[in-house]
C-alpha cells in the first residue's frame, strides 16, 4: 500500500473518530485539517512513515478518551 | 457454665434424634401398606395432569369473559363515539383547541431513485460543503482541476456521499470518483439504476 493511501485512510478514520469529540465536530475537523495541511510538503517517506504512526497513536488516544467517557457517564448514572 | 449448656444441647440433640427416628420409622410403615396403592395413585396422578392442563388453559378468566358477554360492533362504537363527544365537549368548554400533537407517519419504501434525482442530491450536498464554490459548480467539473480541492476536501466529499446515500464507498472506489458526474454514475450502478 502507497503512503498516499495511508494517508487518505488515517484521515478518514481520524474524522469518523471526530464525530463523537467532546468539543465537537467543526472543531475537531478544522484542528485535523490544520495538522494534515501542516505537514503536506514531506516528502521523506521515513518522516511520513512516523507521522502515520503517530496518526494511529491518535486513534487509540481517541478510542481510550470515549471508552473513559462512556465509563463515566455509566458511573454517574450508576453512583451520584 | 459450659458443662451445663453442653448438657443441654446434648439433652436436646438426643430427643431430635429420638423424635426423628419414630418419624422415620412411622414412615417406613405407612410406605409398607400404602405401597400397593402407590402405583395406582401414580396412575391416577398421571391421568388427573393430562385431563387438567386444558381446563387450566380454558380457565383463564378473560377469555370467558368476553365469550360469555359478545358485544356487538354497534354498541362498542356508540361507546367510543360518546367517549370522545364528551371530550370534545369538556375541551370546549375549557376554551381549549385540539392540543394533541399532529404526527403523520409514513412507514414506506425510501423514494425510487433516478439519474436526474442522484445527480440533485450530489449537487445538494457538494453545495452544502463549505469549501466548494457554487458558482463553479456542475456535474462535469473536476474536484481538484475546477473547484481547487485537495485530495482530503476529497475525502470529505466521499464521506458526505456515504451519510447521504446510506452506503460505504471503499478507498479504492473513491479514488476514481474525481468529478460529480463519476460520483452520480457509481451511485446509479450501486443502487440498480439505469435511467
Amino acid at each position: 500500500m502507497s503512503q498516499r493511501i495511508k494517508v487518505i485512510q488515517l484521515y478518514k478514520t481520524l474524522l469518523y473518530m471526530g464525530r463523537d469529540y467532546p468539543k465537537g465536530y467543526e472543531y475537531f475537523r478544522t484542528k485535523l485539517r490544520r495538522a494534515f495541511d501542516k505537514n503536506k510538503t514531506e516528502t521523506d517517506p521515513e518522516k511520513i512513515d512516523k507521522m502515520i504512526g503517530h496518526g494511529n497513536f491518535v486513534i487509540k488516544e481517541l478510542e481510550a478518551l470515549y471508552m473513559l467517557r462512556k465509563y463515566r457517564t455509566l458511573k454517574r448514572r450508576y453512583y451520584d | 457454665m459450659a458443662s451445663l449448656t453442653c448438657a443441654r444441647l446434648l439433652a436436646r440433640n438426643v430427643g431430635c434424634l429420638r423424635n426423628s427416628i419414630n418419624g422415620r420409622l412411622r414412615c417406613a410403615s405407612s410406605t409398607f401398606i400404602h405401597v400397593t396403592s402407590r402405583d395406582e395413585q401414580r396412575l391416577l396422578h398421571c391421568i388427573a395432569r393430562t385431563t387438567l392442563v386444558p381446563q387450566v388453559k380454558c380457565n383463564r378468566g378473560y377469555c370467558q369473559d368476553v365469550r360469555a358477554k359478545p358485544k356487538s360492533i354497534k354498541d362498542i362504537e356508540e361507546r367510543v363515539l360518546k367517549a370522545v363527544a364528551a371530550y370534545n365537549k369538556d375541551i370546549e368548554e375549557k376554551g381549549l383547541k385540539d392540543t394533541r400533537i399532529k404526527q403523520v407517519r409514513h412507514y414506506s419504501h425510501a423514494p425510487p431513485l433516478s439519474l436526474d434525482l442522484i445527480g440533485q442530491r450530489v449537487l445538494l450536498v457538494l453545495k452544502l460543503y463549505d469549501k466548494v464554490e457554487t458558482a463553479k459548480l456542475s456535474l462535469e467539473s473536476h474536484f481538484m482541476d475546477d473547484l481547487g480541492l485537495d485530495s482530503l476536501d476529497h475525502v470529505e466529499i466521499i464521506m458526505a456521499m456515504e451519510d447521504e446515500f446510506g452506503f460505504e464507498i471503499p478507498d479504492t472506489d473513491a479514488q476514481r470518483l474525481l468529478r460529480p458526474k463519476d460520483i452520480v454514475r457509481y451511485i446509479a450502478d450501486k443502487n440498480d439504476v439505469y435511467e
